[in-house]
């Protein structure tokens, strides 16, 4: 029989790589907060008009990426109803604006929740299907709701449940943007500000019991369960707060324009958010920010320049073989120089 | 302690298990059998992973076969897999953590018994590092580290000493001889290293072709000329 011993200390004829010094959670909240506060600061200094609107954009968008990054990188689902479910939160803000006019926030939670419910029953087949199958379900949702939407619209302040008004459409009532923030600057800022819980509030989830709970499923789901975690409830939850994040990001578009159209809602552009989801990254929040800013971005500048589109493909062809080439994105390139400056620092430091 | 009463998994035309009967009382109990003896299903039938045609299984008198997967984590059962399955992305400790979270009263017990198993593998020092840092000796610590969280009464380790060189093996056993009376915990343990089941198992169960060869002693087991011939390989 073996002896017993109190301590056993680490025997491992194996290299032991050295511990990288630890980028704690607190560090990793502040530089979501310091980047875009950054970014937008300069956004907000320089641009204004058709560029301050596409900057608008591109943060919805990115917001929408954030949700299908969370979907792919923490469950490997790849979901492609992103930017259909940005429409349902937008429907739903708009119909409860014109309800109840209550403040501006109150009418983005109200989005976020109407379409995270939304979320979940959309996510209902994730929970017996993965992959390409997956994928194809939602792509079938993105195509059921703009043909529901190209039938129905969006709400403009009219009578009933679908809010319309007479074929004139003079009635039609925008929805208006906070008092403070009516100007194109201020609500470009504000939706940075929402941008920026919203990345926070993804982060915090992946840093804690959801986070780990959804990194053992992908890991194994027969080892999630054989660790206590309800697959299917953690799975939904993920559905959720992907569909919470995607319509917050409709009711700030619809605070854009003050009103929506159906063909804004095209389930082509799920398949860009994946596409810009892969680009950028789907392990870190930096990646779903800098994907929304190229999909929605560099388009609307390549159209400026008069780039011919079939060069714009070609860029984007390019982009999406280098983020296949390497799976972490542009995002997951930058955050992990940007640990390896910090590695280095505090080592230095240290010494 | 693990009861099985004429357990039988049946897969189409296959039977993996055919009526086995047992009764794991000793605190490390050993599964041995040649590859396909049904070591592994068995294990998957206890933690709920295969429902059985037939028979029965249970854990300090609990009947598991209606409960789910995650009811049996929550009764006190817990097991490990044959492929190390250590999440790359998270440190040493969240990875323990994962398990604490679910079935630890509160976040301060469950602080307390990541600690302590922690401590008990020796990872402390490696609490922060990477699941993808971490050498194979470490990966496969944090296996039996997660086991050791929310008072397990069982805890099923498929292979853990698969791919240790002879050291790591050593300080395999001197923690696995150690878990009964620290963790209160019964060890089943299956491994191909005759060697290592014969100095921790007290008792030890055979398998071939699912059905039960030998049981008993484990001494008395693996010197059992039966055994010896269908598992062993020599008479």
């Amino acid at each position: 029989m073996i002896e017993k011993t109190e301590t056993l200390p680490m025997a491992s004829a194996a290299p032991t790589m050295p511990a990288i010094p630890e980028v704690t959670p607190m560090l990793r909240y502040a530089a979501i907060v310091v980047t875009i506060f950054v970014i937008s600061g300069v956004i907000a200094l320089t641009s204004g008009g058709y560029w301050l609107s596409n900057f608008t954009q591109a943060y919805c968008f990115a917001l929408a990426l954030s949700g299908c990054a969370l979907l792919y990188g923490q469950l490997g689902l790849v979901s492609l109803c992103q930017w259909a479910l940005v429409g349902v939160g937008a429907w739903i803000s708009l119909r409860f604006y014109h309800y109840v006019h209550p403040p501006f926030f109150v009418t983005i939670l109200v989005g976020g929740v109407g379409a995270s419910a939304v979320g979940m029953i959309w996510g209902l087949p994730a929970l017996r299907m993965r992959g390409l199958y997956l994928a194809l379900v939602t792509l079938m949702l993105a195509g059921a709701f703009q043909t529901v939407i190209t039938v129905t619209s969006f709400p403009v302040g009219g009578p009933g449940i679908l809010g319309q008004v007479g074929a004139s459409g003079n009635d039609r009532i925008l929805m208006a943007r906070p008092g403070f923030a009516s100007s194109d600057t201020a609500y470009f800022l504000y939706v940075a500000f929402v941008s920026t819980l919203a990345f926070l509030l993804v982060e915090a989830h992946r840093r804690a019991k959801p986070g780990r709970a959804w990194a053992l499923i992908r890991k194994s789901e027969q080892m999630a369960m054989a660790s206590g975690v309800k697959v299917v409830f953690y799975k939904a939850w993920a559905f959720a707060l992907s569909g919470f994040i995607a319509g917050v990001a409709g009711a700030l578009l619809a605070g854009l324009f003050g009103q929506l159209d159906a063909g804004n809602f095209a389930p082509t552009d799920s398949i860009v958010i994946f596409i810009g989801t892969l680009l950028g990254g789907v392990d870190v929040w930096l990646g779903a920010f800098l994907g929304g800013v190229l999909t929605r971005f560099v388009p609307a500048l390549l159209i400026d320049f008069n780039v011919n589109a079939y060069v714009g493909l070609i860029f984007f062809g390019a982009a999406l073989m280098l983020a296949l080439r390497d799976p972490v994105g542009i995002g997951g390139v930058l955050t992990a120089l940007a640990e390896r400056l910090y590695a280095k620092y505090m080592t230095r430091r240290g010494q | 302690m693990i009861k099985i009463e004429t357990l039988t998994v049946q897969f189409g035309g296959v039977r993996p298990l055919d009526a086995l009967d047992g009764e794991f009382k000793a605190p490390i109990c050993g599964l041995i059998g040649p590859n396909g003896a049904g070591k592994t299903t068995l294990l998957n039938v206890l933690s709920g992973f295969v429902s059985p045609a037939k028979g029965s299984v249970s854990l300090d008198d609990i009947a598991l076969r209606n409960l789910s997967p995650v009811r049996r984590v929550i009764a006190g059962l817990r097991r490990t897999f044959q492929q190390e399955l250590v999440v790359d992305e998270l440190s040493a400790r969240d990875n323990i953590q994962a398990i604490a979270d679910h079935i630890s009263p509160t976040r301060q017990a469950a602080q307390e018994e990541i600690d302590r198993a922690m401590e008990f593998v020796g990872l402390t020092p490696r609490a922060n590092v990477l699941g993808r840092q971490l050498n194979l000796y470490e990966r496969r610590m944090i296996e039996i580290g997660k086991t050791l969280i929310g008072k397990p009464k069982a805890i099923l380790l498929d292979e853990p000493g698969a791919g240790l060189n002879e050291t790591e093996t050593e300080r395999l056993r001197a923690l696995l001889v150690q878990i009964p009376e620290k963790f209160g915990a019964q060890l089943v343990l299956i491994d191909h290293d005759a060697d290592l089941i014969a100095s921790v198992c007290i008792e030890t169960m055979v398998l071939d072709f699912g059905k039960l060869l030998a049981f008993g002693p484990t001494r008395a087991v693996l010197d059992d000329p039966v055994v010896r011939r269908a598992y062993l390989g020599t008479a």
